[in-house]
């Protein structure tokens, strides 16, 4: 029953998702954001990005993963390959991490697989990494491991873009097919500029102008927001990751109203990517 | 002989040829049970009267409640007008007292106890679950949902009226929920009773050792990033009920005596109306039947009779001791060895975390620096819109749950928030869905072979 006859003969929709909790908005539909991403003729695009990935043939979309949570953490989209028998044989998952709202102290992509490897270590047998290859022409950091009694295997592949760690994780038993799928990877393009990211420059002197959001209930969640401030110091974008949506309009029409310094590279204003915590603050637990 | 002895081998046969090709859930493990009664510390009496306490609070987490105590057999006062079921054991029973949901549902009997004219709603069945039944949303004169206005709330399964004791709260005045539009509107949803074994040691575990291993688990590689509830006033990470909206085993026992009971308290103060009730002009006065609150401390009496049945039975709760799993029973230990370690390959133990250790405790030496093995990380997830029931509770949206513990479920007769399904391998593959966590770890467990898949179901009823 499609959803639109349901909602007129005054059903409630299965399967709808209709009281969402805290979710991810932003101030203007246009400007791309990490979640958004999708799949056309055998490719996923992530506008935010600059992604291309060609899909492997045979491998088929799954469902869509959980909203971006208040971690910083994104499911962007997952493919798997099943065999004749029905069975599962392999799949990707592609997620990214903003590395401004990691609950680890992980700098970049490097250093998020290092943790990977730590946390992997007493389950599973490390085959290699995290170490350096380039894919595409792009540093690309990989981890390799597999589980001693299922077989299982991991290849996990991330690279730095936009103060994320953007990871390619291929999984399955069989190691010929996930060499070919990783092999795949090369076809993957990412946009070679985007605007600099700066952890923290919402902070201090550089905010000219501020007002802080009022919020009518303390919900005790983390907010974390990304600001695309313009070469002006004016607040080009606003991007809520999760938040409740009398938390959003908050945070919104507070933000609009900030003014910064012009954050300059070589002496030339530019654009700036940053991010902010609202809500309850997370503990130091680094 | 003949004639017997081939068709039980050509059965045999058939058996073993059937489970090469096809993982099977064996069901409730049997046996006596693997939970139920006190601590060690508790049955040995330290600190010293600490087992007077236990045997007393269990007592009481036993008794039927009645309108004003004065049925025989049934000396608690209180129930009603509107409740689930009469007592606290009626819904926590399997496999022992503290448990949950048991074979036979009783609030098939609670509805004509005394004579109450309830109808049973269709979702509650002899041999189903013991269920309460919330509404996605309000609905509008005609009884249509209205989707902009979130309800939520518990609306109790039934009323007194009718009962011998039910005095001038009548069917002319107070009546059920329309839980057969609710059905056909798709706007109800339900919830089973969670076992409450070990529930001390979970309390217990310090909220820095749960942000900690939460921290731990940023970037991995399998989509999962949960977060907690919290508290309302404290900001304390809450970890009882199905989403962890329940911050203390105090406030769960007093907001269940209060909604599952409708036993007024001093956590609880109020007579508890339906939701609707709540939004005109609360429950009819003809229905406000006994002093509130109507549990509450005792005074001029024993030590022991002093504290209010909510006091009791989070105290109850408190000291159960943890269910115990079998080393050998289903599949036996290779089996159950090889499921425990295949479960943590294949990323359930993730969420299903295995061990936290709890902080030093003031009660009972039991409680503290305990290892528990709950199997679960106590946070919060996106399980997607399989599961999703549309209800928000502090934090939690309508598609986040609290990641159930697993301890003690081998024994268990029903699974997932709303008892839908008895089958472990179904409960499994409905952590699968749009927008779940668990997507990947799914995937992971469909590409293990029969036997390993086996493995893991016989690790689970082994708990």
């Amino acid at each position: 029953m499609s959803l639109l006859l349901m909602l007129w003969l005054s059903v409630v929709p299965q399967g709808e998702l209709l009281v969402k909790g805290a979710m991810p908005s932003a101030s203007d539909a246009s400007t791309p954001v990490p979640e958004q991403g999708s799949v056309a003729a055998g490719r996923y695009r992530n506008a935010y990005f600059g992604l291309t990935y060609p899909i492997p043939a045979g491998w088929t979309e799954q469902p869509a993963g959980p909203p971006p949570s208040d971690g910083g953490a994104y499911v962007l989209t997952q493919f798997a390959l099943y065999g004749p028998d029905r069975r599962l044989r392999a799949h990707v998952l592609v997620t990214a991490q903003d590395l401004f709202f990691t609950l680890l102290e992980a700098a970049d992509a490097k250093e998020l697989l290092a943790a990977a490897r730590r946390g992997a270590e007493s389950q599973y047998v490390i085959e290699s990494g995290p170490a350096e290859v380039t894919i595409a022409g792009r540093r690309f950091h990989r981890l390799g491991y597999r589980a001693p009694r299922s077989g299982l295997q991991w290849r996990v592949l991330s690279t730095d873009t936009r103060c994320h760690a953007l990871t390619f994780t291929f999984t399955g038993t069989d190691p010929a097919l996930l060499d070919a799928a990783e092999r795949g990877l090369s076809a993957i393009s990412l946009a070679d500029t985007a605007p600099a990211c700066v952890n923290g420059y919402a902070l201090g002197d550089n905010v000219v102008e501020r007002t802080d959001p009022m919020f009518a209930t303390n919900r005790y969640n983390t907010i974390p927001v990304r600001l695309l401030v313009d070469a002006k110091g004016r607040v080009k974008h606003i991007h809520l990751l999760s938040a409740f949506p009398e938390q959003s309009q908050a945070i919104l029409a507070a933000l609009r109203t900030w003014r910064f310094k012009p954050y300059r590279v070589g002496g030339k204003a530019v654009e700036v990517e940053t991010g902010m915590l609202f809500g309850n603050p997370r503990p130091a637990i680094h | 002989m003949k004639l017997r002895t081939v068709p039980l081998a050509s059965l045999a046969t058939f058996l073993v040829v059937f489970q090469a090709f096809s993982q099977v859930d064996p069901g409730p493990r049997g046996g006596p049970p693997g939970a139920g009664g006190p601590l060690a510390s508790v049955a040995a009496n330290n600190p010293t009267t600490i087992l007077t306490f236990f045997n007393d609070a269990e007592d009481r987490f036993e008794e039927v409640n009645s309108v004003f105590g004065t049925i025989p057999g049934e000396p608690d006062g209180g129930l009603g007008p509107r409740f689930n079921s009469r007592s606290c054991v009626a819904c926590h029973s399997q496999p022992a007292v503290g448990g949950t949901s048991p074979a036979v549902n009783p609030q098939v009997a609670d509805a004509t106890a005394h004579g109450a004219t309830n109808t049973i709603p269709s979702f509650i069945t002899v041999s189903g679950p013991v269920r309460e039944a919330r509404f996605k949303f309000f609905v509008d004169g005609a009884g249509n949902p209205i989707t902009t206005a979130p309800d939520g709330g518990v609306h109790a399964l039934f009323t007194i009226a009718g009962r011998s004791d039910a005095s001038t709260c009548t069917a002319s005045v107070i009546s059920q929920p329309n839980f057969a539009n609710a059905v056909t509107k798709n706007n109800v949803i339900f919830r089973i009773p969670t076992p409450l074994f070990g529930t001390g040691l979970m309390e217990n575990i310090d909220d820095s050792t749960l942000l900690a291993y939460q921290a731990s688990l940023a970037g991995n590689p399998l989509g999962i990033a949960g977060t907690f509830n919290r508290a309302g006033g404290a900001g304390t990470i809450s970890r009882f009920g199905w989403k962890a909206s329940v911050s203390s085993l105090e406030a769960f026992s007093g907001g269940a005596y209060n909604i599952e009971m409708g036993v007024s308290n001093e956590l609880a103060n109020q007579e508890r109306p339906s939701p609707n009730e709540d939004r005109a002009a609360g429950l009819p006065a003809a229905c406000r039947l006994n002093a509130t609150p109507e549990d509450h401390t005792n005074f001029n009496t024993t030590a022991v009779g002093t504290p209010s049945d909510v006091v009791m039975f989070a105290m109850f709760m408190r000291l159960l001791k943890p269910p115990v799993k079998s080393s050998t029973t289903p599949g036996g230990a290779m089996s159950i060895i090889n499921g425990e370690a295949l479960f943590t390959e294949v990323g359930c133990a993730s969420c299903h975390k295995a061990t936290f250790t709890t902080a030093p405790s003031s009660i009972t030496p039991d409680l503290g620096n305990a290892t528990v093995r709950l199997w679960s990380d106590l946070q919060i997830h996106r399980m997607g819109t399989g599961l999703a029931d549309n209800i928000q509770e502090g934090a939690a949206g309508g598609d986040q749950f609290r990641t159930a513990p697993l301890w003690g479920m081998g024994q268990r007769l029903f699974f997932l928030h709303d008892g839908r399904t008895s089958n472990v391998l179904t409960a499994i593959s409905a952590h699968s869905s749009t927008g779940s966590e668990a997507n990947a770890v799914v995937l992971n467990f469909n590409a293990l072979t029969t036997t390993q898949k086996q493995d893991i179901v016989n690790f689970l009823r082994s708990l």
